[in-house]
């Protein structure tokens, strides 16, 4: 029987961070004040791993970006953490272009193992910079694999498949999420890459979705499980996406809805929408309803908790679904 | 006083260059933008800002100095901290719009839409960022725009020394040194960035050594005393507009308090220590600084003072109660939607 006990998102992400760095001594990590800990799954990391395995950095994103690829390149495994996840578009040569594109335009010789870390979302009230998702614009560069729990079990066992993974990963955690409490197991274990979770069983409607919009549809489903039977998806991984996961399920409720705190545009739910015409098309009995943010910066303010999506707003999306 | 600024403006005569009458500017400035912060912080504890405050504390001397003197078509940049409420109302902004952004109200600079960020486009602030170093390419733009517009426009980029970090920082002291821009780069170094100290952060105390690299002259002041930054703020400012190209202020100032409200306040894993902070509040305060001064030289008195500080503050609440009194900005999605693009250009 394994053990487990109620860990926050936070607690499992720095649960992971240890046993990975006590298992391979190729591991560290770098980023700006991360051994005060900005956030707290850093927190007093450097009494077991010291200052050179948990590296305060500079406010230097490309360059610490950049170092984790040459460091990865000779042979270390590199996490670095960005803080914000909107930090890292500093560095987004680094990301989208050299840490993405390095292994296959270098003729797939050599992999890449390394994690990039950052905390995004929207409904803090404090506007883009701080809110900003990246994983439609990361998704769309090919040669980075993206994910994002929303689960403290599922963090703690992402972070271990990235962090061992030989490929360029961007980790995100949603900064709403950072105090969210779930069990997690003392074993080890991953959750790999590539594998979505139906966090919830129904019949009537998928819901598609990650992050803490899980939580947005799995209350949807629960206020409306009396009229409608609906089941939700956490993709978990964007890159790579769990397609198959999603076409079983459309195949028993031939409905679908994707939730999408990224902007509508050219993200993530519109690359879905394309795949599932595609691919899917016979298993709709219905078109694909989105409910993202809208394509304008997001505000700060009394704004970006009703311009993000809601209970409400998914709601109608189903009940557009199922007419 | 030992700083390299004030050693420069005796070498003109004994007396500084400040005129009584700056001096009491200066003065009640810095007294405004203390009371401001105070106010700030009543009301992010209380929980009616949204989103983030960091407290200015006793670093916002080197902000008012930067402000006090620049024209009104000057261009400032504001170092983030306390939001930059010293420097823009140093420069005679109605800084109450951008307390009620903070406040997410309609009357708010941005419309209650930005949280933090402010723009007051018609005084030559344009923006703030929430990515630090972000000022630093913009400021370029700005010295390349005086230059080709030949007007005499003066650029006043404020900033941390964690901002130094930042590629961009340097990319623009090259670019301004290369081409002769008229920026005045303003470090307000209080030695950290977050919970870094700046052992962690650059290789040796002074970062205005960078300065010299690229030929920008630098000048080194201490950031608790007002007079010394104002004077040396006169100088950058006058260097820069007789077209002589970048200068180089380094403010040495002090952190007395977490980053950020409700923060851990750390160096690296070791947690600072308290009594040395609070030595600084008591002794290194640049208004109880800057007050002794005046009432040596006979231009205040402790009534006076006592006065003034009642009035800063009064002032301070009525910015409070503008805002308050104003509507929490609430537009639709679709309302929100026709603010995307600008309209038709020409
Ligand atoms: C690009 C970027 N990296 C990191 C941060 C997080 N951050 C916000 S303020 C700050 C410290 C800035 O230090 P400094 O410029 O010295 O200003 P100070 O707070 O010391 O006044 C950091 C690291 C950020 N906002 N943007
Ligand atoms: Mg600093």
């Amino acid at each position: 029987m394994t053990d487990t006990r109620e860990l926050t998102l936070c607690e499992a992400i720095r649960e992971a961070y240890i046993d990975e760095m006590r298992r391979d001594e190729r591991v560290f990590m770098m980023g700006v004040s991360i051994q005060a800990g900005s956030f707290p799954h850093t927190k007093d990391l450097t009494p077991e791993f010291g200052t050179h395995r948990v590296v305060d950095t500079p406010l230097a994103e490309p360059a610490i970006a950049g170092a984790a690829i040459g460091a990865a390149q000779e042979g270390l495994r590199p996490i670095v953490d960005f803080m914000y996840a909107g930090f890292s578009y500093y560095a987004g040569s680094e990301v989208f272009m050299q840490a993405s594109q390095y292994y296959f335009l270098h003729g797939s010789q050599l992999p890449l193992p390394l994690v990039f870390v950052g905390t995004c979302g929207v409904g803090r009230r404090v506007a883009n910079e701080h809110s900003t998702l990246p994983y439609g614009a990361l998704i769309h560069h090919p040669g980075i694999k993206v994910c994002m729990p929303s689960t403290p079990y599922d963090a703690k066992g992402l972070m271990k498949a990235a962090i061992r993974e030989n490929n360029p990963v961007f980790f995100l955690w949603h900064t709403s999420m950072m105090s969210f409490k779930g069990h997690v197991p003392t074993d080890d274990y991953v959750v790999p890459l590539g594998k979505a979770d139906v966090k919830r069983e129904g019949t009537d409607v998928t819901v598609l979705t990650a992050g803490m919009q899980v939580h947005t549809a799995l209350k949807t489903a629960e206020k409306l499980k009396d009229e409608i039977s609906i089941e939700v998806i956490d993709a978990r991984s964007f890159e790579p996406f769990d397609r198959d996961a999603l076409f079983k399920s459309l195949e028993k409720t031939t409905r679908l809805v994707i939730v999408d705190e990224d902007f509508e545009r050219a993200g993530f739910s519109a690359e879905i929408s394309a795949q599932v015409m595609e691919h899917g098309y016979d298993l709709l009995d219905a078109p694909v309803k989105r409910v993202c943010h809208p394509n304008f910066p997001i505000p700060g303010g009394y704004m970006d908790v009703y311009t993000m999506p809601t209970v409400e707003k998914v709601e109608s999306a189903i009940r557009d679904v199922c007419r | 006083m030992q700083t390299t600024a004030v050693a420069a403006a005796s070498k003109r005569g004994k007396a500084s260059p400040l005129t009584d009458e700056q001096k009491i500017l200066l003065f009640r400035n810095l007294m405004l933008a203390m009371a401001l912060d105070r106010m700030m912080m009543r009301v992010i504890r209380a929980g009616r800002m949204v989103g983030f405050y960091h407290e200015g504390g006793i670093a916002l001397a080197p902000g008012v100095a930067a402000g006090t003197f620049l024209r009104k078509e000057d261009i400032l940049w504001p170092h983030y901290r306390a939001h930059g409420l010293a420097h823009m109302l140093a420069k005679g902004i109605d800084v109450k719009l951008y307390v009620a952004e903070h406040m997410g109200r309609e009357a708010g600079c941005c419309k209650g839409r930005s949280s933090f960020h402010f723009s007051f486009p018609q005084d030559h602030v344009f923006g703030l960022s929430g990515n630090i170093g972000a000022n630093f390419p913009m400021v370029v733009g700005y010295g390349f725009a005086a230059k080709y517009k030949k007007t005499d426009q003066v650029v006043m980029n404020c900033s941390g020394d964690g901002s130094y970090g930042e590629g961009r920082a340097h990319e623009a002291l090259l670019i301004s040194a290369l081409w002769k821009l008229p920026v005045v780069f303003w470090l307000e170094n209080n030695g950290m960035a977050q919970h870094s100290g700046e052992q962690d952060l650059f290789p040796g105390k002074e970062i205005s050594v960078l300065a010299a690299g690229y030929g920008i002259p630098a000048m080194k002041v201490d950031g608790q005393d007002l007079f010394a930054c104002a004077e040396t703020a006169l100088a950058a400012i006058a260097h820069t507009r007789s077209g002589k190209g970048p200068i180089f202020i380094e403010c040495r100032t002090l952190r007395a308090q977490e980053h950020s409200v409700g923060n851990l306040n750390n160096e690296g894993p070791v947690k600072r220590d308290q009594k040395l902070m609070d030595e600084w509040k008591a002794t290194r305060d640049p208004l109880k600084i800057a007050a002794a001064r005046l009432i040596e030289e006979g231009l205040l008195t402790e009534t006076v003072f006592t006065e003034w500080q009642a009035e800063a503050d009064k002032q301070a609440d009525a910015m409070d109660e503008f805002s308050e009194a104003s509507p929490k900005a609430m537009p639709s999605v679709e309302e929100l939607y026709t603010q995307v693009y600008a309209g038709k250009g020409n």
